[in-house]
């Protein structure tokens, strides 16, 4: 087949580089293996970087296409218009499922070359090697989808010159520019340790060198991920009117389904690297976590859910749900086959321990990605069964994940104060009793301000006394150590353990405490609802090629004045509101002009719909402290202690990533001159209970 | 020394029991005082998200800012404004003028009950799963180390 222009040729000429490339990768890769050829095996980063030649190409490509208008393309023709503005242009590569796939595999083969060269001292390790072959076979599967069924690159209906341009909601919001590529990199990222996973189960390396090697990579796209889920609940709350940032819609499901599992995985593998235990489970997650990402794709991108994001479906349903199955089989025949090596050598002492909180924190974690899988896919087995259309929707999410959420926060309270192996009641009491003040101090505070209700007053309790928990222990530590005190795992994950809790506090609080009244709004005349007055000044009406906008300007509480607006697409017809949103530190307004109503420039009244939502600022602050909480957590890990020196000891100064290699190599001495305590530790103080 | 620790002790416990009736209190207070939907407009958005919008997907009527979602908050604000009937009441009228399955809770009956049954017993194996090892472990004896073993730490400790 003769592809359509110059950019389909040579943009699948990309695709085809990254297909080859990754294909014949692996495969001398397993070769190299095979002879114990370690020169052979160490060429896996050539072929990664092919691929990622392959990958930028191709991309370069597609927004060269978008950029020029090349309507020859379908996708072009699907997605771009002459209208568009710039930026929404380049943002119209994500906007649709080819260009979506398209996007996965670039971020897939960035990935990839960046394993390849963080690891280019080491590939000919069969770990190293191994790792490598499942990121190219991952990386070939996306190549044949963007290659096959989801061809970005197709040729078009010929001779049309024009297009729609995107979707109406994907083309009025900056965020769109950052929300699909920050959750991708997280939704891919998940992809290294996995393929790490594979690679200890393959070689019988089964101990914790894996998992000191994926460690980082685990937490980044953890990272990235929490940030790309609260993008999007921005932009849902920025774009949508509704005035709302989560609708358990499926492909929000379809993102917090890894983001559930790989959280409990990156606890519960701190037992792993302290006691040895949880082989099985660790993997397990792992491999969970991976395969739920292609099982959420496939449950979204095949159209068998619907869901406000079905402007990507299309035909890929078919060869997801055969990769879900491979995965699937592939890693629990692995783990069978090694369950001899798996079993754990140690033991927990008592469930009332550091540990005992982890596994706790782990059952609820994976009872909470269970529930919203059954809800998730609950449509599909009824219709199954009986031919019938059913809607699981928000009021069935939000009713069972409160109470995990309620048991959650109160687990985040104890663990940090829990010690290894076993608490006593005399340590735990002295322990938590500030923190658990602070927990009365928030529910006193939230009670002086007016909140009622048993569940989020529940919520701002135990986030208080979680909140507590995590400042004793960064107290503790920054006392011992000044500003070194913040970083570490596990003073890292206590400011992202802060940055949670305000999430929760926010989304408890705006969950609960949304008030809201519709007010018909004439033109000079201040009316007042829910404690502001709101003052319509006029309404104006803008037209251009691509929209018809028509925006209320009204003056909230005599001081500003905001713009609600209804825009017309005139490609598709379709009536979009924009909200405007004073946002505020205890609480925003949201103002939206009713898109429907039949609202023209120069009209002399309008109808506003007005939300007051208390804390929603504290979302995204949250967000933030997430982010910068994990950059602290994932990288001073590099002082460890050797495994046979007593806890009391100086850790050394060495390099994590190499900490194998030296080893073996034993001449190299490591550097003990920077003297520091590892955050676990309890001070000698605190044992004695004073 | 062992007296004031314990005279400490006793100070803790009785700040435990402060705290723990401080923490009834201001619950009873947030309790007592919640009186649902405070406004007639905060009652029909209840009503609202409980309604699934009849032509899109998976969006409730709440959410959704199309016009058929439009009508049926209408109807229901007329609905909660007369203030004559529960809100089951007139999420059936919904239901019955609407046409379909509106409903976005499951019900509790048939097999919609499965998914509510089906979390409650998925929590109930994971506690007796994580109940029945912790018993496990505490009831395997402690591993001697063997000779191997000991060689194995004493050639380490020996590296410098």
């Amino acid at each position: 087949m003769l592809a359509a222009s110059l950019n389909g040729t040579i943009g699948r000429a990309g695709l085809l580089l990254v297909l080859a490339a990754t294909v014949s990768g692996a495969l001398s890769t397993a070769y190299a293996i095979r002879k114990g050829d370690a020169r052979m095996s160490s060429q896996s980063r050539w072929y990664a970087l092919l691929a990622l030649l392959g990958a930028v190409v191709a991309v370069a490509m597609m927004q060269r296409a978008l950029i020029t208008r090349d309507f020859e393309l379908a996708y072009v023709q699907q997605v771009g218009s002459d209208s568009t503005p710039r930026i929404y242009n380049i943002a119209a590569m994500w906007s649709a499922l080819e260009g979506s796939i398209l996007l996965w595999l670039i971020v897939l083969a960035l990935l990839v070359g960046a394993v390849a060269w963080r690891y280019r001292a080491r590939a000919g390790d069969p770990l190293v090697a191994w790792a490598m072959i499942v990121l190219l076979v991952v990386t070939a599967f996306f190549a044949l989808l963007s290659f096959g069924p989801a061809d970005p690159f197709a040729a078009g209906v010929p001779g049309r010159d024009f297009g729609r341009g995107p979707n109406p909601l994907l083309q009025n919001h900056i965020l769109v520019l950052f929300h699909p590529p920050i959750l991708y990199l997280g939704y891919v990222g998940i992809t290294v340790p996995f393929a790490f996973a594979i690679a200890a189960l393959v070689t019988g390396r089964v101990g914790e060198g894996w998992l000191a090697e994926t460690r980082r990579w685990a937490l980044l796209s953890w990272a990235f991920l929490t940030l790309g889920i609260l993008l999007g609940g921005w932009w849902s709350y920025e774009v949508l009117g509704w005035s709302g940032v989560w609708a358990w819609d499926p492909v929000e499901n379809a993102s917090l389904l890894p983001w559930l599992t790989g959280t409990a995985y990156i606890h519960s593998v701190m037992v792993q690297e302290r006691r040895g235990m949880l082989r099985v489970w660790n993997l397990s997650l792992l491999i969970a976590t991976f395969a739920l990402t292609i099982l959420g794709t496939f449950l979204t991108r095949s159209g068998v859910l619907s869901s406000v994001h079905a402007f990507a479906a299309g035909s890929v349903g078919g060869y997801l749900l055969a990769f879900f199955g491979v995965i699937v089989v592939v890693s629990l025949g692995l783990i069978a086959w090694r369950g001899d090596r798996l079993r754990a050598p140690g033991l927990i002492d008592s469930p009332v321990s550091r540990e005992g909180a982890f596994l706790a924190n782990n059952v609820m974690f994976a009872l909470f990605a269970f529930v919203v899988l059954l809800g998730t896919v609950f449509p599909l087995i009824v219709e199954a069964l009986q031919d019938r259309q059913t809607i699981v929707g928000a009021p069935y999410f939000d009713r069972l994940s409160m109470p995990i959420g309620l048991v959650l926060l109160f687990l985040m309270a104890v663990a940090p104060a829990l010690p290894w192996r076993k608490a006593s009641g005399e340590v735990l009491g002295q322990r938590l009793y500030w923190p658990a003040w602070c927990g009365v101090g928030a529910l006193a505070v939230a009670v002086a301000v007016g909140a009622s209700g048993w569940a989020p007053l529940l919520a701002f309790g135990l986030g208080g006394f979680a909140a507590g928990a995590a400042g004793r222990q960064l107290v503790l530590a920054t006392r011992r150590q000044g500003w070194r005190g913040l970083v570490g795992r596990t003073n890292g994950g206590m400011i992202v353990h802060l940055g949670i809790i305000i999430i929760a506090v926010a989304l408890a609080a705006s969950n609960s405490y949304t008030r809201s009244a519709t007010l018909t709004l004439d033109v000079g005349t201040p009316a007042s609802a829910l404690g502001h007055t709101f003052e319509l000044e006029r309404i104006v009406e803008t037209q251009d090629e691509r929209a018809r906008v028509v925006k209320a300007e009204v003056l909230l509480d005599g001081d500003r004045v905001y713009r609600p607006a209804s825009t017309k697409y005139l490609q598709f017809g379709q009536d979009i509101g924009t909200p405007s949103v004073r946002t505020g530190v205890t609480k925003d307004v949201y103002l939206t002009l009713e898109p429907g109503s039949g609202v023209r420039g120069g009209d002399r009244d309008a109808v506003i719909r007005v939300f007051v939502k208390p804390l929603i600022l504290w979302l995204w602050i949250g967000g933030g402290i997430v982010a910068f909480g994990t950059l602290l957590a994932a990288f001073p890990s590099s002082r460890r202690r050797r495994p046979t020196d007593p806890a009391s000891a100086p850790v050394p100064v060495g390099r994590s990533e190499e900490r194998v290699a030296a080893e073996r190599a034993a001449g190299e001495r490591p550097d003990t001159s920077r003297v520091g305590t590892d955050s676990d530790d309890v001070p000698a103080e605190e044992l004695t209970g004073v | 020394m062992e007296r004031t620790r314990r005279a400490a002790g006793r100070g803790r416990l009785i700040g435990w029991a402060l705290l723990g009736a401080v923490v009834v209190a201001l619950l009873t207070v947030g309790i007592v005082r919640d009186r649902g939907a405070e406004s007639s407009q905060d009652r029909a958005d209840d009503v609202a998200r409980r309604i699934a919008c009849p032509v899109c997907d998976g969006e409730s009527v709440f959410e959704s800012r199309n016009n058929a979602s439009e009508a049926i908050r209408a109807a229901i604000d007329e609905r909660v404004t007369a203030g004559r009937q529960s809100d089951d009441q007139i999420i059936s009228y919904i239901e019955s003028r609407f046409g379909g399955q509106l409903l976005l809770v499951p019900r509790a009956t048939g097999i919609d009950a499965v998914v509510w049954a089906v979390p409650a017993g998925a929590l109930v194996v994971a506690l007796a799963a994580l109940a029945l090892t912790f018993r496990r472990w505490s009831a395997q004896p402690r591993a001697a180390p063997t000779e191997s073993d000991r060689d194995l730490v004493a050639a380490a400790m020996d590296d410098p």
